[in-house]
């Protein structure tokens, strides 16, 4: 299956481009810091605290940056050096080439963070210091969330990128978007709304931005709802809900699919038209 | 008896109203070897990139081995192995890693890797990263991938540039070789001794154009003898 032998040299690149391992060394450090945390003054690790939150938004901060820098890059990488050039005369389907991409960088990406928090983990049990079992699992399952995610718009930034600098320029601008300026611009955009329409479009508003959608959802779950507020905690609370999990499930899906869907019809758009 | 490799009929190639490619037409036997000729910007690898399904041609028609890229894409690819004139390779795997993937992707028995590796003679540096190898031995590693499967056609662009002298003989030896074999080629050049040593048939290009095609047996009879590089200096500077 072309799918799997893309995916496999991806995975045999990946791990020996030295970004990966700059990668590692930070993502280690931050999930090590989750540790050093837990064995100060501030111990509460087992819910959703002030210091969980901060953690998660450093999460926030890292980890869908270096996903889309990682992600387009590479992509806009295999048009910029003429390798796909050769590629797209081989007998290989522009479906294959994407998916064993995105599945290859996922895999890589995924044992970075794996390794980050097995490592805090190991250490942890050494040192006799046992993070909540549950507080680890649902960072951990956060950062697979915002990997999974940010790596489907990473692809479609590659596929639509003519180089690099373009790639870099529309990462880090979508990152900013999406992670820094977006309460900002929540705050300004709602508060020019008629006040029955803004919980709607504030609701409607959480599925166009992964992030958001992603940290919301697993504050929840972490117990930390009351982080929003009375208001709008009853909002969104029905995303706690068994029918609010899967229709979250269902809107990852619809995010990964249909990025990867759209970057796989616009890479077969362009095959021919260099 | 030879039979028909390449059937090139009314291609033409324009980017906004501008044509880079007038139409032209080629035929290539099994057996036979094609060399484009023409400097810089003459259209040559425009028409290799067309008959190798990475450009779209805007009007025309090309056929390897009687079969379409548009009616059968995936079986169309099997037929042909191209040789890129501009390509960054994965540097950081070996010259054995990047050929078993390549293999695969053509679906070609990891056998073949040996045997493309032998006729470049990359088998003692099978195991080093690209990274490490010379202009000439990269060239030649790519030219092993367009080998892989043993395709209908080889389609290489400038295969020769940036070549020393030692590897411009191994090219040609190589490319006799492959005749040998009823291998059909086509490639580009601005290497006109190369094209002389190595090819059956000659197209010279300029700005798009024909400027003047044939055998080599027969443009050396109308030219009285002249070598490829005397004809190219009466073509492009005497007329």
């Amino acid at each position: 299956m072309d799918i799997f032998t893309i995916m496999k040299n991806e995975i045999k690149l990946g791990f020996r481009n030295p970004w990966a391992y700059s990668f590692l060394a930070i993502f280690t450090l931050v999930s090590l810091s989750l540790l050093f945390i837990q064995s100060g003054p501030i111990s509460d690790l087992n819910q959703y605290t002030k210091t969980t939150g901060t953690f998660m938004n450093l999460i926030l901060y890292l980890l869908p940056l270096m996903t889309l820098l990682l992600g387009a890059l590479s992509i806009t990488s295999e048009k910029e050096d003429g390798r796909w050039n050769l590629l797209s005369t081989y007998p290989l389907s522009s479906f294959a080439f994407i998916a064993g991409k995105y599945a290859g960088m996922f895999i890589v990406l995924s044992v970075i963070i794996s390794f980050g928090f097995g490592l805090s983990g190991l250490i942890s049990a050494f040192m006799g210091q046992g993070l909540s079992f549950y507080t680890v699992l649902w960072i951990f399952i956060f950062s697979i969330l915002l990997i999974l995610l940010f790596l489907g718009m990473a692809v479609w930034i590659g596929a639509v990128s003519k180089n690099r600098w373009q790639a870099l320029t529309i990462s880090v601008g979508i990152w900013f978007l999406l992670v820094l300026a977006w309460p900002i611009l929540l705050i300004a955009g709602l508060s020019q709304l008629p006040y029955a329409s803004i919980q709607p479009t504030l609701e409607i508003l959480i599925f166009f931005n992964p992030a958001e959608l992603v940290r919301i959802f697993v504050t929840l779950y972490m117990g930390g709802g009351h982080i929003f507020g009375p208001e709008y905690y009853q909002w969104i609370e029905w995303f706690h809900k068994p029918a609010g999990a899967l229709f979250f499930m269902l809107v990852c899906m619809v995010w990964v699919l249909g990025s990867v869907g759209l970057t796989i019809w616009k890479w077969e758009r362009n095959r021919r038209h260099v | 008896m030879s039979d028909l490799a390449l059937k090139v009929k009314g291609l033409e190639k324009k980017y906004h109203e501008q044509t880079v490619v007038f139409p032209i037409d080629l035929e290539l036997q099994t057996g036979q070897v094609l060399a484009l000729c023409g400097g810089n910007g003459a259209g040559k690898s425009t028409i290799l990139k067309m008959i190798a399904g990475i450009v779209e041609p805007t009007q025309g028609s090309i056929l390897v081995d009687h079969l379409s890229w548009d009616k059968n894409r995936k079986e169309y690819a099997k037929k042909i192995g191209y040789m890129p004139d501009h390509f960054s390779l994965d540097i950081s795997l070996t010259v054995r890693e990047l050929l078993h993937y390549y293999a695969r992707l053509k679906k070609v028995p990891g056998q073949e890797v040996d045997k493309v590796l032998e006729k470049v003679g990359l088998v003692s540096a099978q195991n080093k990263s690209l990274e490490s190898l010379s202009k000439g031995m990269r060239q030649r590693f790519v030219f092993a991938q367009a080998m892989l499967g043993s395709p209908k056609l080889l389609i290489l662009d400038e295969p020769t540039n940036g070549l020393d002298p030692y590897w411009m003989k191994s090219f040609v030896d190589m490319i006799r070789d492959l005749k040998k074999e009823n291998q059909a080629i086509i490639f580009s050049t601005h290497h006109l001794d190369i094209a002389e040593e190595t090819a059956d048939l000659v197209v010279f290009l300029h700005e798009g154009k024909v400027m003047e095609s044939g055998s080599l047996a027969e443009l050396k009879q109308q030219y009285n003898n002249l070598s490829l590089q005397q004809m190219f200096t009466r073509l492009f500077f005497q007329t």
